[in-house]
């Protein structure tokens, strides 16, 4: 049986859309009150972080969802 | 019901007896009513990450996830996978804000940014929070055992916040961050071991996998069916509420990282634990609702179809362990998620009260009358614990009892705490009104779900039984920001002084505050010396210029020293300042009280650090 497109790939385009806007929104808030600031060493790490944990995230889902489908 | 021997009850006493006799240690730590709730603020970051794994584990347990699991599939990691969105909110928002302004609890907080009124709104909404919260772990162990022992849940529920109590009651902070330490590492064992066993069950795992259908080993749950269990209800309920509630409100956790020896120890034990730790964690806990499922699937007479979901986890520990040990083991570790929870909120619970009830009545009195009205909260708490299961066992699983939970209670707090924190316009009066038009309006919601919440729904279809149980929390959350937001710009906010240091926009004053000076950020070495106790000595502790050098340190900095062995963790150390340099290298000058404070070892050497 075909799954829909609500049953696989939306679930995954709405995380990531709004999940997403939720993120660039702290990622502004903390650059614009100045509570990162990456010309110190650690916190471009720190920068470096959050930017890997939310790929990190978007790649689990994605793989887990081709080898539901696909594997 | 199961049959057990005497062996399995030997293991299940012989846990409970180690875990006491583990906390009892470490309750030595606790001197003051600060070691009792904060651990002195001396931890490492893997110590604080591990030990969040048996707390948030124990939350989002075994029984609910196996339940869930065989119900739906691996969709049933959702909760899990989802609180990566306001990880930067929290790094550099909330958890400097914590550690810098010292406070003591959440309601704390409520006073410095809003006033004593929003604060006491605030303590009432946390403590209802909190022990709701303890009542679903009562619950959950009390269903965990139910099959094995045929008691009563309320007999069981009773029998577990004895034992649980004793510990936490005299154990304090510390000892519930070591029994935490000990039950994650027991606990990703056991889920582990749980699925290797169950792999091995059914032949293997192309076998396992090949059982399972393509929906069911999905990631991600049908974007709006069925109403019991949809992607965008549990996105709302647990990734956006759940989420906040759990990093900015869940006061056990923020008292875990305020026990870190410093903000970027804790920013480590947050990120590992959410992107490696988690990850483990949502297999550990689901897992046997998949080996459930393809045992069902692939030899389905040996499968109850009649069990209860919340049974799932207990059918399929019996079926695939042959040994009792093994079994009784995995009982075990349930029972040790079910208390790493239960110990962490009740210790919370104690800190709200005594801080944000207790002292504002009975002041001036010495730190060792708070301490021993801290371990009476424990017991107490513990106590109004169990009795509240009442409520949550109407509740079909303990999944939705938790998710009605998460939409209904958390909204007003992690809204008025996110704007408290992000906007600076927001205002003592919306703070009040995001409280109390909040609960309002989600009163109305709760009372006209078809009217109120259906707009919100995604197409989710009502339940009339438990309307909207996770969708509500997008309703609940919009209209506290609604009111929050309008009775803002309506009103006065506070002056800039009068923010000072608490909230983002101003977290370098926060900083300087917390020193008592400018900051140094000049990155500098850790040196690994000796250490002597010099007689006279005041409160700072002093190192040779040249270590001074080597840490890029000045006088009237801030220092942190511990025992140089890494793997106590930060469990023998102090913080302190940097007093004038003196000429004997390789050697910390400290005072006796502070050398005792830090418990150091004679003849053992120790890590100095600056802070900050």
């Amino acid at each position: 049986m075909e799954l829909s497109f609500a049953r696989t790939w939306l679930p995954y385009i709405y995380l990531y859309g709004v999940g997403g806007i939720i993120f660039l929104a702290g990622m502004f808030i903390i650059f614009k009150s100045k509570s990162i600031n990456i010309m110190r060493p650690r916190h471009k790490k720190w920068f470096g972080v959050l930017i890997f944990g939310f790929l990190w995230y978007m790649f689990l889902h994605g793989f887990s969802i081709l080898a539901a489908l696909k594997i | 019901m199961e049959q057990v021997s005497s062996t399995f009850w030997i293991i299940i006493f012989g846990y409970f007896i180690l875990i006491l006799g583990f906390g009892s240690y470490f309750a030595r730590y606790n001197k003051t009513t600060n070691d009792f709730f904060f651990s002195g603020r001396r931890f490492s970051w893997w110590l604080i990450a591990m030990s969040i794994v048996a707390t948030g584990v124990g939350s989002h347990s075994f029984l609910k996830y196996s339940a869930k699991a065989y119900e739906h599939g691996f969709s049933s990691t959702m909760t899990y996978m989802n609180d990566w969105f306001f990880i930067p909110f929290f790094l550099f928002g909330w958890l400097p804000i914590v550690y810098y302004t010292k406070i003591k609890s959440i309601p704390d907080y409520f006073e410095k940014r809003f006033g004593p009124g929003v604060r006491k709104l605030a303590t009432f909404a946390i403590l209802g929070y909190m022990i709701g919260y303890i009542a679903i772990g009562f619950l959950t162990m009390g269903k965990t055992l139910q099959p094995i022992l045929g008691w009563d849940i309320y007999t069981i529920v009773g029998v577990v916040a004895v034992i649980a109590g004793i510990y936490i009651t005299f154990g304090g902070q510390t000892a519930v961050i070591f029994t935490d330490l000990a039950q994650g590492f027991i606990l990703i064992f056991a889920g582990t071991l749980i699925f290797v066993l169950g792999i091995n069950y059914v032949g293997g795992f192309s076998i396992f996998w090949s059982s399972l259908t393509p929906e069911f080993k999905l990631p991600l749950a049908h974007f709006n069916q069925p109403s019991n269990f949809n992607f965008t209800g549990i996105f709302w309920q647990d990734g956006v509420a759940g989420s906040v509630g759990f990093l900015f409100m869940n006061q056990g956790l923020i008292m875990r990282f305020m026990a870190t020896k410093s903000v970027n120890e804790g920013r480590k034990a947050a990120v590992f634990n959410i992107l490696f730790l988690l990850p483990i964690s949502t297999v550990v806990v689901s897992n046997a609702g998949w080996v459930g499922k393809s045992i069902s699937v692939l030899t389905p007479e040996k499968w109850d179809a009649t069990v209860k979901l919340d049974h799932v986890f207990t059918q399929v520990a019996s079926l695939i362990t042959t040994s009792e040990v093994v079994f009784a083991f995995i009982i075990a570790a349930v029972a040790a998620a079910l208390m790493s929870t239960v110990d962490t909120l009740v210790n919370a619970v104690a800190a709200v009260v005594v801080n944000d009830v207790y002292k504002p009545i009975v002041k001036d009195r010495d730190d060792k009358h708070y301490l021993k009205v801290a371990m009476i909260v424990s017991a107490g708490a513990t106590a109004l614990g169990a009795i509240s299961v009442v409520f949550f066992n109407n509740f079909p699983t303990l999944y939705e009892a938790h998710g009605f939970f998460h939409s209904t209670m958390t909204p007003p707090l992690v809204v008025a705490i996110f704007l408290g924190i992000f906007w600076k316009r927001y205002t003592t009066e919306a703070a009040v009104a995001t409280f109390i038009g909040g609960a309002f309006l989600m009163w109305l919601g709760n009372k006209y779900p078809e009217i109120m919440i259906a707009p919100f729904d995604h197409g989710i279809a009502m339940d009339p039984e438990h309307p909207y149980s996770y969708i509500r929390a997008l309703y609940n959350t919009l209209v506290c920001l609604s009111v929050g937001v309008v009775v803002s710009l309506f009103t006065t906010p506070k002056t800039e002084a009068e923010m000072d240091g608490i909230t983002v926009w101003s977290l370098d004053r926060a900083r300087e505050k917390f020193k008592g000076s400018m900051p140094n950020d000049r990155e500098g070495g850790k040196p690994i010396t000796s250490w002597k106790i010099v007689d006279g000595q005041d409160e700072l502790v002093r190192f040779s210029q040249k270590e001074m050098d080597f840490m890029a340190a000045e006088v009237g900095d801030l220092v942190y020293i511990s025992d140089s062995r890494g793997w106590l963790g930060g469990l023998k150390s102090c913080h302190s300042v940097y007093g004038k340099a003196h000429d004997e290298e390789g050697m910390v000058y400290l005072s006796a009280k502070l050398a005792d404070s830090a418990m150091f070892v004679e003849g053992k050497m120790v890590k100095s650090e600056k802070e900050m």
